[in-house]
């Protein structure tokens, strides 16, 4: 095929299929109206619909993490009367993993057919500042665009003293397949992933050792929920080791493992695009540099992991809404007063705005509460009181952060977002009816304790 | 794009797209020096393109590390301008622990700056409005910026004098205000009135629109083939006639020309409006090449094309805004043009579709009248007027006709425009509405 023919044209090409690229899609069709107007928006992915979350991460891993706990509950259902045993079916679980995986991912595609938008298969890299070359097989084509939306996404950083090779150490994708449980498991990193990874094969049988460079696991979060969290992994038998790092695959730590998961980390995938042809600036980590409407150069927009920030695909997703309206002419700006961070573990943490440390960095005199969830009665009839909620108010009484460890937190994270988006005061949420008996009743606790009236609380 | 040392992207502040289609400014003079401490919106640099001379205001409050040009220099779009000090990782990365590197990148904290405690909702329309929420004192609990904090900004421009809602008057001068129903066009009983409501409003923004310097369009045009399409259209589609007035078809044309000559979809800003807007009209007219003017002056030429419509109500002029008027269909006009002016005459209309005008219409013959002189509503730079359509003689194939004619009036900026521009700008529209099957397929 000769290099240099006549382009198609394009009004706005995505790269890359992940819940940035899609939904910036789909956003992009309805608001150019590609129906009426024949505007035309590509998505092209080199790999699958759906990208990590959907195919190699936040989805599977959940699927796992599930699988791992109903597990974890037969281990103690004699407590609460009840007498299972748990017996553990691979096969299954990898079936149902990959079917949850197909059904999303079919979800998407047929979302992106119906409303318009042209899937491409394979690899985009700029020719020009307004034109791609897409490569699929040996066949090439070009594609000019009046917008282009990057969203190509991270993948699993690598450690050189310790190369992933897909049979005894493995990434986080490699970590999801095991074909059988490992007797003996080390989770090098002790972030998010690897908690979340070492937790789930732990309660499946593996006999895991979580290796952190720092001095807590998941040192992005506040300590007081770690320490929740470490907690609970030393209950199930989880070796912690903190303050440490393996020097290579004759390291001690990692002689008697089965297998390795290396989870240090996530790296931009900016590295293949032709970002200097297309004049798209990065910075040092590798991140696209872009304003607050995610705008890259004149014509080229960046969402999701390939910018700064966490790499989270409710972020990309946020930023993915921003670009769209950008490009439709709408004024818009990714400027979220917080992007809830949440954590898989045993129990769930979640983070949400500021800490007591970051509000302190910021100058504000921070008030915080923080409600047990040992003094909550839904958490009793769940057999899991361990965590709490805690609130941080600024000087006003406006919630500015939420901190939680506990059974199912990750769904109150919304609830917190929403309060500190609204700028909504410590009052706001005390009068609010939370209904009882659930885990949410944690945060009207928390809130009258700001306020100074603290009720489930021995006075 | 690897290797220790660099500063976060936060750090940097690059060329931004100055909206002109331009890719590049030449370095007039910068504002500031290396070391310096700058605070938020200061300006930095003074930079020069195809079009203006603008200066650039900091993205935040920090120490400037360095300067990325000298003046003198062209920079393109998107490189570094100014390097502020910041964070410096120049730890050795392999000696950094790797979860620790994730936290670097993973921070969802804002910069030191207090945010402006505000609700998305009310956030999304003050970046519609255009409006710095930083700006504005919030009157909910914990100081948040309500609603209402935000149409109040909307009403009275942030650069008017704020007066009338803040003058106390003694309220025995004031009469109470009349039933509207028989004091028909905005008339008012005998005595002194408080300025206020939409007459407040007009009277501002006529005061400011007097710093204009207007040149004014005018012509007659064949009407004929503008009312008989109009009618087979409306034959053809008998449940959309009602609300398909001419007014719809002078949008579209209009809508068309502000595309075609985005230069009159444009504001400007000379900075001299403000000492205008206090002294009046500056007589002193030629004596303009002062270094004040020259310094902070701007054109915004605008991307969206948005139309008010001139509403007359019982309370006095309203003008609503037809959003994206340039990629609505002919029946979507009217059924906008519709809801507005119903909505305006109820006076039900909300603030926020009577934002963000980059032209407005004047349909002043709907009462009668051929030839006009409209005022420009800064900070817009045309206003359209059409007169009523009347029968009159005009010549078609070299013989006197009695045809329906449309009087057209135009204004525009001459600080923008000049009278080629606005020349071509009027036969654009009548070249539409005289063919509107040009119009229609446009």
């Amino acid at each position: 095929m000769v290099v240099g023919e006549v382009a198609g044209r394009a009004d706005v090409v995505v790269i890359g299929a992940g819940p940035g690229g899609y939904v910036a899609a789909l956003r992009c069709a309805d608001l150019l109206d590609v129906k009426n107007t024949g505007a035309r928006v590509v998505i092209i992915e080199r790999e699958a619909i759906g990208g990590v979350c959907l195919n190699v991460g936040c989805i599977p891993s959940k699927v796992l993490i599930h699988s791992a706990h109903v597990a974890d509950l037969a281990n103690h259902s004699a407590d609460w009367g009840v007498e299972l045993t748990a017996r553990i079916d691979i096969e299954r679980l990898h079936a149902h993993r990959r079917s949850t995986i197909a059904e999303l991912t079919g979800g998407v595609a047929t979302l992106l057919d119906h409303a318009g938008v042209e899937r491409w298969q394979g690899s985009a890299r700029f020719s020009k500042p307004d034109r791609l070359a897409v490569v699929s097989g040996d066949d090439v084509r070009h594609l000019e665009f009046a917008s282009c939306i990057i969203a190509t996404g991270s993948r699993p950083s690598a450690l050189h003293s310790l190369p992933v090779d897909g049979e005894r150490v493995v990434d986080s994708t490699g970590a999801l397949e095991f074909e059988t449980v490992p007797n003996t498991l080390v989770v090098v990193g002790g972030g998010y992933i690897g908690v979340e990874l070492g937790t789930a094969w732990a309660k499946l049988g593996a006999s895991v050792t979580i290796i952190e460079g720092s001095t807590s696991l998941l040192p992005a979060m506040d300590r007081r929920l770690s320490r929740v969290v470490e907690k609970r992994l030393a209950e199930l038998g989880v070796t912690v080791v903190l303050d440490t790092f393996v020097n290579g695959i004759e390291d001690p730590l990692l002689v008697d493992a089965d297998r390795i998961i290396v989870a240090v980390g996530r790296t931009p995938n900016t590295n293949e695009l032709g970002l200097d042809i297309a004049n798209v600036p990065v910075d040092s980590a590798g991140h696209i540099t872009v304003g607050p409407d995610r705008r890259a150069t004149p014509k080229i927009y960046a969402i999701g992991d390939v910018t700064a920030g966490p790499a989270l695909a409710h972020k990309a997703t946020a930023e993915a809404e921003v670009a769209a309206h950008v490009i439709a002419g709408r004024p818009a700006a990714f400027d979220p007063a917080a992007i809830p961070e949440i954590v898989f573990s045993d129990p769930e943490v979640a983070s949400i705005g500021l800490t007591e440390a970051s509000a302190a960095n910021q100058g504000i005199e921070a008030a915080v509460f923080r409600f047990p969830f040992a003094a909550g009665s839904r958490s009793r009839t769940l057999g899991d009181t361990a965590g709490f909620v805690q609130l941080v108010a600024d000087e006003a009484g406006t919630i500015i952060g939420a901190q939680l460890a506990g059974a199912g937190v990750s769904e109150l994270a919304g609830e917190m977002a929403l309060a500190i988006e609204m700028s909504a005061t410590v009052d706001d949420i005390a009068a609010t009816i939370h209904p009882h008996p659930t885990m949410s009743e944690a945060i009207a606790e928390a809130a009258h304790g700001l306020g100074g009236l603290p009720l489930h609380v021995r006075r | 794009m690897t290797g220790p040392g660099t500063q976060g992207p936060g750090d940097e502040f690059r060329l931004p797209d100055v909206g002109e289609g331009l890719d590049q400014a030449e370095i007039v003079e910068w504002l500031v020096a290396e070391g310096d401490t700058v605070d938020r919106d200061q300006p930095l640099v003074e930079i020069l393109t195809d079009k203006s001379q603008t200066q650039l205001p900091s993205p935040k409050a920090g120490v400037i590390k360095r300067l990325g040009f000298v003046e003198g220099d062209m920079a393109e779009v998107g490189q570094v301008l100014v390097q502020f000090q910041g964070v410096d990782f120049d730890a050795d990365p392999a000696s950094v622990p790797v979860t620790a590197q994730i936290q670097t990148t993973g921070g969802t904290e804002q910069a030191l700056e207090r945010r402006p405690k505000a609700s998305p909702a009310v956030r999304r329309r003050a970046l519609d409005a255009g409006i710095d929420l930083a700006s504005l004192n919030g009157t909910g609990p914990g100081g948040r910026i309500t609603v209402d904090d935000l149409d109040r900004a909307l009403t009275v421009p942030a650069d008017a004098p704020q007066v009338a809602a803040s003058t106390k008057i003694p309220v025995a001068q004031i009469p109470p205000p009349r039933p509207a129903a028989n004091l028909t066009l905005g008339q008012m009983a005998p005595g002194r009135h408080q300025l206020r409501g939409i007459r407040r409003v007009t009277a501002e923004s006529m005061t400011r629109a007097i710093a204009i310097p207007h040149i004014h369009g005018a012509d007659e045009f064949d009407a004929s083939a503008l009312l008989s399409g109009r009618k087979r259209i409306k034959d053809l589609h008998p449940e959309g006639a009602a609300r398909l007035t001419p007014l719809a078809f002078f949008v579209m044309a209009v809508a068309d020309g502000l595309r075609r000559y985005p230069m009159i979809n444009a504001s400007i800003d000379t900075a001299l409006d403000t000492a205008l807007d206090t002294a009046g009209l500056d007589t002193e007219g030629p004596d303009t090449e002062g270094p004040d003017q020259k310094a902070a002056g701007h054109i915004d030429v605008h991307e969206a094309v948005n139309i008010g419509i001139a509403v007359a109500t019982d309370a006095g002029l309203v003008v609503p805004v037809i959003r994206d008027a340039d990629r609505r269909s002919l029946f979507d006009l009217a059924e906008e043009i519709h809801r507005l002016t119903t909505a305006a005459r109820e006076r039900t209309i909300s603030t926020a579709d009577m934002q963000g005008g980059t032209c407005t219409i004047t349909n002043y013959g709907s009462l009668g009248g051929r030839f006009a002189t409209p005022m420009i509503r800064p900070p817009e730079a045309s206003i359209v007027g059409f007169g009523s359509i009347r029968v009159r003689p005009i010549v078609v194939d070299g013989a006197v006709a009695a045809r329906p004619t449309l009087p057209i009036s135009i204004a525009v900026d001459h600080r923008l425009i000049d009278g080629d521009l606005m020349t071509a700008f009027q036969e654009h529209i009548i070249g539409l509405l005289t063919d509107p099957v040009a119009l229609l397929a446009r």
